[in-house]
């Protein structure tokens, strides 16, 4: 799936990715390939990304929003 | 005639003038640049932003927040009125401070209008002005802002506007800047910050996608609001900024060029005299030896 992570400043993440883990304004939410169209809070946390070569990486927001749309994530964070 | 050293002096200054004025236009060339790749970046986040407020909030029918309520009476108006730090930038603190007069006089007049100023410029012509918001809550070194134009630091004067309007202290706040459409035009905007207008426009477009709401669309669209909100303020800066940096650098040009016409004419000027100086010299000499002959 193709995920980006923008703030508005600069954009964070732009590519493939195999999954990526939000900070849900319920708990953590687990986004894989191929996830139904989905638009949720973000509250502050990390977000984790796994790229499709295994790597792992942590970015802090500060509360967003992310959008899934016919396998595209959108992370607006701030 | 003129006098030679008198015009000689001249030169000298124009020439300095111009050379000042061309590194002003070099520095806000490369200061240009900057802004714009910052509002470039920005602008996909914005546009991102409200898409997914029109999407969540087109199932709610309108959005319900205590930022789109339209209050009964508007009576309390609050400009923010974003201008530059420094001036030689042509007219550009110059139209904000006169749509802001234009605003008081006109649109909200018999209203009790408060202005608050972000940039030096519009702060040094309404301080001594009976409007000029005096308010703590507030921040009052929004000047400072300019230094370090981030959203993190943005986001403390949003959020204490949004409070301002929370609590009913105004019933309308409106942002007056300029907008950056390129290097040399920048268009002078009154934009509504606050309530939340509204736009009916965007229903048309409703996608038919079925959305999970994570944890519901009463909840997103009140986390939301004040993101975009804040996403807002801080656009009208970047605008700003970026407008502020392609006007002076249009000032700068224009100087630039100004003063070489003025070099020009001075030049030639200076080579008449010397001409007529000589010339005068040797019919002298001339008149001179002829006496002397005679």
């Amino acid at each position: 799936m193709k995920l980006e992570i923008i703030k508005p400043e600069k954009k964070l993440f732009e590519g493939e990715a195999k999954s990526v883990v939000v900070p849900d304004a319920m708990g953590q939410l687990g986004i894989l390939n191929r996830h139904a169209p989905l638009i949720a809070a973000l509250k502050k946390g990390t977000i984790k990304v796994t790229e499709t070569n295994g790597k792992v990486q942590l970015f802090d927001i500060n509360g967003g929003v992310v959008e899934v749309l016919k396998n595209k994530v959108i992370i607006l964070a701030e | 005639m003129p006098n030679l050293k008198e015009v000689r002096l001249r030169i000298t200054s124009v020439n300095s003038t111009s050379q000042i004025t061309s590194a002003m236009k070099m520095v806000s060339a490369a200061k240009l640049k900057r802004a714009q790749d910052a509002i470039t970046t920005m602008r996909p986040y914005a546009n991102k932003l409200k898409e997914i407020l029109e999407n969540v909030s087109s199932g709610l029918g309108s959005a319900e927040s205590v930022f789109s309520q339209k209050p009964k009476q508007e009576k309390n108006i609050l400009i923010v009125a974003i201008s530059s730090n420094r001036g030689l930038a042509g007219a550009f603190n110059a139209n904000i401070i006169k749509r802001t007069n234009q605003l008081i006089k006109g649109d909200f007049s018999g209203k009790n209008v408060s202005v608050v100023c972000i940039g030096k410029k519009v702060a040094d012509a309404f301080r001594r002005s009976p409007v000029f918001y005096s308010g703590t809550d507030i921040p009052s070194d929004l000047n400072k802002l300019f230094d370090a134009l981030t959203f993190d630091n943005v986001r403390p004067v949003a959020e204490s506007i949004m409070n301002a309007f929370k609590q009913g202290k105004f019933d309308k706040i409106v942002l007056v800047y300029n907008q950056f459409k390129n290097a040399a035009v920048q268009v002078t905007l009154t934009e509504q910050f606050l309530p939340v207008s509204a736009e009916g426009s965007s229903t048309t477009t409703k996608t038919s996608v079925d959305y999970i709401f994570s944890p519901d669309v009463e909840f997103i669209v009140s986390d939301l609001i004040p993101r975009s909100l804040k996403t807002q303020l801080f656009k009208a800066l970047l605008d700003s900024n970026a407008a502020e940096h392609g006007a002076r650098m249009t000032a700068m040009h224009k100087a630039t060029d100004n003063a070489k016409e003025m070099l020009r004419e001075l030049r030639l000027t200076y080579n008449k005299a010397r001409q007529a100086a000589i010339t005068k010299e040797i019919l002298e000499i001339v008149a001179g030896a002829e006496a002397l002959n005679g």
